[in-house]
């Protein structure tokens, strides 16, 4: 009986040790999220991500794994964000296709969109007394995640923070989305589209392409667009404000 | 579809380089995708291999994000003794972000009188 509790223990202190568990335990989660999430009906309120989260920490919690062993497996996962971030080139690339004579309203519309994420979230947070550090994972919370979290690196604020704030803008993005576009009187799909993908990236755009092709192809471009323009303005701009 | 990767990791490559000797403020990836974006223009085509790989993973990019953002677990304390403040921040955010670039873009696609029926 003994001799098989220690194989037991001994097992386990192999499989925690190798990064077989924390990526199982990554995959298999994400893969109950995207499940569910696709159950439901594709309604925002289920995001894959947000359900996996839960289901990792919980998890990890139980048999007592810390955060940082946790991570130091799972980052063959995170290192794919570099990799993924490149690939967003490709529906930027096909979004540009289809633009016509609307590139400068759209820029002048990521600009002030990008900004008025960044001021009114930095402005409301501080406000209400929030601490700098809660106060920095703000600055790129309208960003793409995998960019956000390389924008936050480059400021030193928290890359955690930042990611968990962009997927809640995500979802409050594309649950919100819908009615303030119809209470501020928001027609044409390709407006409302743009609008989503900025100020909620990935999972606004999904729900864009799940309402109207072409809301969905204006809100990757709004995504990849506020990815590429916030990472060169977010740094100079806090830089300049923080006046470091 | 090996291709389509290899490719992928160069640009990453090109783009890291870059932004360690060049430009250090802009991440490595976005420099990337830049360049990628570049060549896309240049070539006019997407190449298949190219197509595949990245729509895939740009299908799954919340995947990529659990890692870190799992580090949540870390935070909560922290994030409990904030609560409002992140919570209304991030509510009124969204909403203000959603409604001003749909308002600039119908201001301004409304200035041009009616380009669409002029051709």
């Amino acid at each position: 009986m003994q001799t098989v509790q220690t194989e037991i223990a001994e097992i386990w202190v192999y499989l925690s040790g190798s990064p077989l568990l924390a990526l199982f335990l990554t995959l298999a989660a994400y893969h109950v999220g995207v499940t569910i999430y696709e159950r439901m009906g594709r309604n925002p309120v289920y995001n894959p991500v947000a359900i996996a989260v839960v289901i990792v920490a919980v998890a990890i919690s139980v048999v007592g794994m810390p955060y940082p062993k946790y991570f130091e497996g799972a980052q063959f996962v995170h290192f794919l964000l570099g990799t993924a971030t490149v690939a967003l080139a490709i529906p930027i690339y096909r979004g540009f296709a289809g633009l016509g004579g609307r590139v400068v309203p759209l820029l002048v519309a990521l600009l002030c969109g990008g900004a008025t994420s960044i001021i009114s979230s930095v402005a409301i947070a501080s406000l209400l007394g929030a601490d700098g550090q809660i106060i920095g994972g703000m600055y790129a919370k309208s960003v793409t995640a995998p960019i956000g979290m390389g924008i936050a690196e480059r400021l030193n604020v928290s890359p955690t923070l930042t990611a968990v704030f962009a997927v809640c803008t995500g979802i409050l993005g594309a649950i919100l989305g819908r009615f303030v576009l119809d209470a501020i009187g928001s027609k044409a799909w390709w407006q409302r589209g743009f609008a989503l993908g900025i100020a909620a990236h990935g999972i606004g755009t999904s729900r864009a392409f799940s309402v109207n092709k072409e809301a969905g192809t204006y809100a990757s471009l709004g995504m990849g667009l506020n990815g590429v323009v916030g990472a060169v303005l977010i740094p100079l701009g806090v830089k300049a404000a923080l006046g470091t | 579809m090996i291709g389509g990767l290899v490719q992928i990791l160069f640009f990453q490559g090109l783009g890291e380089l870059l932004s360690k000797l060049v430009i250090p403020l802009i991440p490595g990836p976005v420099i990337g995708l830049v360049l990628m974006l570049v060549y896309l223009s240049v070539r006019k085509t997407i190449p298949e291999g190219v197509d595949t790989v990245a729509t895939t993973l740009v299908q799954h990019l919340g995947l990529l994000f659990v890692p870190a953002a799992v580090g949540v677990v870390m935070f909560l304390p922290q994030l409990r003794a904030n609560a409002l403040a992140v919570v209304t921040a991030l509510v009124v955010s969204v909403a203000l972000t959603v409604a001003v670039p749909a308002l600039v873009l119908r201001m301004m696609a409304r200035e041009k009188p009616n380009a669409d029926g002029a051709d």
